[in-house]
């Protein structure tokens, strides 16, 4: 198992180079270039502070802002997933091929979505700062939220990842779970609009709290629910565990399943 | 070179599903609209193999013998159904060349992917970039995209990635055939410096020449076993003889069934028929300019036949060989000489021989008969020959003469090259 870990650590320079290639392939060729990573959640940003204010009147207050620093991390979070879970499949040319890690392959999509947040981190922080929010010390704790969320997010796409190279079915399973998972995420309105018993199933939701977290620390200048969001980092471990085990376990026929 | 054993492979079999049709989505695995059914193909069978530290070992066996599973085992791509393999030391393999090659970034920039997906550091990438760079022969290309290069340009770069990764172990799989011949001769080398080096070596192909060449083992697989193992020159010599006979074989087999298959004969022309009708089946045919002559004497048939006595156009040398020429006699002639030659593929003539200068004085024969001409050993070289078959009559007159009457193979083991095999040895004083 230690050995395990001391091969991937080896290969680390792959991940950085895979995570470079994916962050710069993406708009290589196209006019705006790498300016798109902004232009996405910039017309995402545009469409939803459009949309639930005046055409459903939510009350709230700076509600694109309120709605930006909840969607980044929640981009964040589907695009990994989604990416992930097909990433063995989409590098069976590698795999069949090459001997490395295999788990760098998801890890280096959630690492390219990581990277794709903390650029997006420059355009949120210019417009809270052009909305007058109110930036605290708390922000310091950004990078702890932000870690919870990658160990949760590692997790699921480790064990979607695996799974999917013999359950083909997984890919739609994941793009219809997630389309649910963001309703019952506060997202676009805040939890407070559920009802008290089913706002307390939805909290059951390990997204909740680190969506939570992301508005304490950028939006409200607060420090997170620290007791919800250690439940969210529990759950993390474990899936991120049970995936790796799993993981292991399917991995040494990958090259004969593609 | 020490006795350490870097490449352990104890008991390794590994079988293969073939499924029929795998079902792959959840409706098909619940309907069972596709067949779940397979069947097992044995790629390895129990096999067992030490390479220690230093040596070059050469894997050969025809196609599906389980060359190729075994490299993919020992780099960990596969893993063994029972059995154990260890490996100690750095492995490049030479399997896929410009793995993760992205066409949009540079030579330079792919150089980092392709080398960091070995297991390399930055810092070991760029402490051999200069090498790998000259190596490739790129010189300021390396600073265009990948798209924009030849393949000949992207197999080079890719090669020379592989190759200067430094590894301890180095795999080939049937890759030497990158770039013209300067750059083969540079990848030999940088091969060969390796093994002066101490590294081991595991290398696959097709050209036997090669692997004898640089290998101290040859291990010869075939159907997931280990037939022979052992000294290169033994071993490749044994393999060859083998497929020669295999290649012999199946040769006389799909010759066979091509005679049996065979529609009856063409009709032949007006005049012929009236004159012989009983014998109109048998008459081959053939173009005014490669038959001529009187035909008052006419060859009704012509074949080869191989050391078993079997109708045959392939022959192992070595081995006897008989040609029967068939004749019919339509005149009676004065005198009656039969004759033969082997020719090129490119009609080169090889030998030529007639039963006159076989000192047979033949003045009356039978009405039809069969002339058979026996040869004790077949010494022709590998190759594919013509054979021509003819009667004259005493003043070299054609009576039937048909050039390149059928093509044949001639499969040797030696490995002299030219057409005859001669015996002989070698002495230096």
């Amino acid at each position: 198992m230690l050995n395990y870990f001391k091969e991937l650590f080896n290969f680390r320079q792959m991940l950085v180079s895979i995570v470079r290639r994916d962050l710069r392939s993406r708009y290589k060729g196209s006019f705006l270039g790498f300016l798109w990573t902004f232009i996405n959640p910039l017309l995402q940003l545009l469409v939803y502070s459009i949309v639930f204010p005046y055409l459903l009147r939510i009350e709230q207050e700076n509600y694109a802002m309120f709605l930006f620093v909840a969607l980044l991390p929640w981009i964040f979070f589907t695009t990994s997933v989604q990416g992930a879970t097909t990433s063995i499949v989409g590098g069976a040319n590698l795999v069949k091929k090459v001997y490395f890690p295999r788990l760098i392959l998801p890890i280096s999509v959630v690492g390219t979505n990581l990277m794709n947040y903390i650029y997006g981190l420059v355009i949120t922080f210019a417009a809270l700062l052009l909305t007058g929010v109110h930036l605290t010390f708390n922000v310091l704790w950004l990078p702890v939220v932000l870690l919870i969320e990658f160990i949760f997010i590692l997790g699921l796409s480790v064990i979607l990842s695996a799974l999917y190279v013999k359950f083909r079915d997984l890919e739609h399973i994941v793009g219809v779970v997630t389309f649910v998972w963001f309703y019952l995420t506060p997202i676009v309105f805040p939890i407070t609009i559920f009802p008290e018993r089913i706002a307390s199933i939805i909290s059951l939701n390990p997204m909740v709290p680190i969506i939570n977290s992301f508005r304490n620390v950028l939006l409200n200048g607060v420090q997170p629910d620290w007791s919800a969001l250690l439940y969210s980092l529990l759950i993390g471990i474990v899936l991120l565990i049970v995936g790796i085990f799993i993981f292991r376990k399917s991995e040494k026929t990958f090259a004969e399943d593609l | 070179m020490s006795d350490q054993t870097v490449i352990s492979i104890k008991n390794v079999s590994k079988t293969f599903k073939i499924y029929r049709d795998k079902p792959l989505t959840m409706k098909e695995k619940l309907l069972k609209l596709r067949s779940n059914e397979y069947s097992n193909f044995y790629a390895l069978n129990n096999v067992s193999l030490d390479i220690k530290k230093g040596e070059t070992v050469g894997l050969i066996g025809h196609n599906g013998c389980g060359k190729s599973t075994l490299l993919k085992l020992i780099t960990k791509i596969l893993y063994p159904d029972t059995g154990e393999i260890e490996v100690n030391g750095r492995i490049s393999s030479l399997i896929e060349l410009g793995a993760g090659f992205h066409p949009d970034f540079t030579g330079r920039e792919n150089i980092y992917i392709n080398a960091s997906i070995s297991g390399l550091s930055r810092k070991e990438i760029d402490g051999k970039l200069d090498e790998i760079i000259r190596f490739s022969e790129l010189g300021d290309f390396i600073e265009n995209p990948v798209r924009t290069y030849s393949s000949g340009m992207y197999m080079r770069l890719a090669f020379s990635v592989a190759i200067n990764v430094n590894p301890e172990i180095l795999l080939i799989d049937e890759i030497l055939s990158v770039g013209d011949a300067n750059f083969q001769k540079k990848c030999f080398d940088k091969i060969e410096g390796f093994k002066n080096s101490g590294a081991t070596i595991v290398i696959v192909a097709h050209d036997l020449g090669t692997i004898e060449k640089i290998s101290d083992k040859v291990v010869w697989l075939s159907e997931g076993s280990i037939v022979e193992q052992g000294e290169p020159d033994r071993v490749v010599n044994l393999y060859t003889q083998h497929m020669n006979k295999k290649f012999v074989e199946q040769r006389q087999q799909e010759y066979l069934e091509d005679v049996n298959n065979k529609p009856p004969v063409e009709s032949v022309n007006e005049t012929e028929l009236s004159e012989l009708p009983e014998q109109q089946e048998e008459i081959p045919q053939f173009s005014d300019e490669s038959r001529w002559g009187s035909k008052e004497v006419i060859i009704t048939e012509a074949r080869i036949l191989n050391s078993q006595g079997e109708n045959t156009n392939v022959i192992s040398a070595g081995q006897s060989m008989v040609i029967e020429i068939d004749y019919k006699v339509l005149h009676s002639q004065k005198e009656y000489i039969f004759g033969i030659g082997f020719y090129t593929a490119d009609k080169m003539l090889v030998y030529g021989n007639n039963t006159q200068i076989g000192k047979l004085k033949l003045q009356s024969i039978k009405d039809t008969g069969t002339v058979k001409f026996k040869v004790n050993q077949c010494n022709l070289l590998t190759g594919s020959y013509k054979l021509n078959v003819a009667i004259v009559n005493g003043e070299h007159l054609a009576l039937d003469f048909i050039k390149y009457y059928m093509d044949f193979t001639v499969v040797s083991n030696d490995k002299a090259v030219g057409v005859l095999s001669i015996d002989h040895s070698w002495d230096i004083g």
